[in-house]
């Protein structure tokens, strides 16, 4: 647990001072939403909200793909890979550091992504804002999840950049599926559905301990 | 708590259908200084990463022990406090390890990537801690300034601080030489030669026979993923380890190149024969 919290310190002081990933995942997530604005044909507030949260998901989606991407590449740098891998007590804690700062990091890169959108579009996401949140965090677990350790699989790969997406974004289709069923019921004021709720509670859930479990096997060779 | 004795034996170690390792055996007692000598390819950082716990064995038993305190000649493998045998995971928090790279961070200061180290072993960094370990490589001044600015021989001067930080009993040394110019090689050596003695055990992988005989009591030369040749003046007992002859840098280099060279084990008759030549 110790070497969870050193790692996600860790994590936050590099990122804070270098600015790398947030950056990166920022103009994108901007560009994304400039892009649909100019792609978007005119409709009314109420239409645009029938859409948002599909948009929404996307960005973030891709985006995370993006953060993800560099997760473990400052690792690399200096083969800081290999004193992780030296940490004694199980390897999981790493897993659950670095997938708790990429959590962090991603949250802060949608809130701002959120918020570009309801300026952009001139629509009110604030119904049922805590709603939203929870759906948000709870896909989050997901991303960040199977993200870290498919990350750390395909950071020593040459084709890391190609291989990261084709492998997570195929396991993420569930999590999205729920996610945009929750964030449109909580955008329309609706209370939130509860089969995506539980949905998005149990791929969490199972994504965590499968992450926790196999990092020890992704770091060892 | 008594020290640590590390042994392999039948070590194979396969990557594919291509062998690294071919059938190791060896013993390192506590407070020894060795050198895993050999070509490129030779499998001698394979070694150190089963050693180091990084990588697994692909056959064969390394287990770490411990001498028994009230029967020095009785070993029994290590346990934790729980008493049950030292698990692989557990004996990481007994190695500092130096390689070729200097495991820091760029982004963080010298004295942070020492405090991260401290954590990673599970320990509370204490300032006095990080502070000695800075002094014994001379970057004391340096304490708060981020590594990215960092010369190649300070960034892998803090990276022998990193590994001592937390008082490990074995150092483990995979060509800490690479890529540092002959004066910072030797200011580098000359620190490594420091932090012998006690019962801090040294193992250093090195291609260089002079770096070898400054800073090692004996040597293992790997040739084609087996252990050739032990030279040095060895306090073990059994019959692989005891060396017999000098541990004289003429032989070493003399055996190096002959393995090289011809890929047999070394003949009779010539200098090199000091060595005690294990057939292959």
């Amino acid at each position: 647990m110790k070497i969870a919290w050193a790692l996600l310190r860790k994590d936050l002081t590099t990122e804070f001072r270098s600015r790398d990933r947030l950056i990166a995942m920022l103009v994108f997530s901007l560009l994304v939403i400039v892009v649909f604005q100019f792609a978007w044909p005119p409709m009314e507030p109420a239409e645009t909200l029938r859409f948002a949260p599909g948009v929404l998901w996307v960005t973030y989606l891709f985006s995370a793909v993006i953060g993800l991407g560099r997760t473990f590449v400052m690792e690399l740098e200096n083969d800081a890979m290999t004193a992780l891998a030296l940490a004694p007590g199980t390897r999981g804690w790493i897993f659950a550091g670095k997938a708790a700062s990429t959590w962090i990091l991603i949250s802060v890169v949608q809130a701002m992504t959120a918020l570009a959108f309801t300026l952009f579009f001139r629509v009110d996401l604030s119904a049922r804002v805590l709603d939203s949140a929870l759906i948000v965090a709870l896909a989050n677990v997901s991303i960040c999840s199977v993200g870290t350790l498919l990350s750390a699989m395909s950071v020593r790969s040459r084709f890391r950049d190609v291989l990261l997406p084709v492998l997570l974004i195929p396991t993420l289709i569930p999590v999205l599926t729920a996610a945009v069923q929750g964030s449109a019921a909580t955008f329309a004021g609706e209370a939130l559905p509860f089969d995506a709720l539980q949905l998005l509670i149990v791929i969490a859930g199972i994504y965590s301990i499968l992450g926790f479990l196999l990092f020890e096997y992704v770091l060892d060779e | 708590m008594s020290p640590l004795l590390l042994q392999g034996t039948g070590i194979e170690k396969r990557f594919g259908h291509v062998p690294a390792l071919r059938g190791i055996d060896f013993k390192i007692e506590a407070g020894e200084a060795v050198s895993i000598l050999g070509a490129n390819g030779a499998g001698k950082s394979t070694l150190l990463r089963i050693l180091a716990g990084l990588s697994r064995p692909s056959r064969g038993n390394f287990q770490a022990l411990r001498i028994n305190p009230s029967e020095q000649t009785s070993l029994r493998p290590a346990r934790n406090l729980h008493g049950r045998p030292l698990r692989r995971d557990a004996l990481r928090a007994e190695i500092g390890y130096v390689g070729h790279a200097t495991l820091v961070y760029g982004e963080l200061t010298a004295r942070e990537n020492l405090a991260f180290a401290v954590r990673l072993v599970g320990q509370t960094p204490k300032r006095d801690q990080i502070d000695t370990s800075l002094s014994e490589v001379g970057l004391m001044e340096f304490a708060d300034r981020r590594v990215g600015g960092f010369s190649r021989g300070m960034a892998q001067r803090l990276s022998i601080a990193r590994a001592i930080v937390h008082d490990p009993q074995f150092l483990l040394l995979d060509e800490p030489f690479t890529g540092l110019d002959e004066s910072s090689a030797n200011r580098l050596s000359n620190q490594l030669a420091a932090l012998r003695g006690g019962e801090r055990t040294l193992i250093l992988v090195t291609h260089d026979p002079r770096r070898a005989i400054e800073l090692s009591d004996r040597a293992l030369i790997l040739h084609r993923g087996k252990i050739r040749a032990t030279p040095g003046q060895s306090r073990q007992s059994d019959e692989a380890t005891n060396a017999s002859g000098a541990f004289e840098l003429t032989a070493l280099r003399e055996t190096l190149e002959r393995l090289s060279n011809r890929g047999d084990p070394v003949e009779e008759g010539g200098p090199a024969n000091r060595f005690r030549e294990i057939p292959s």
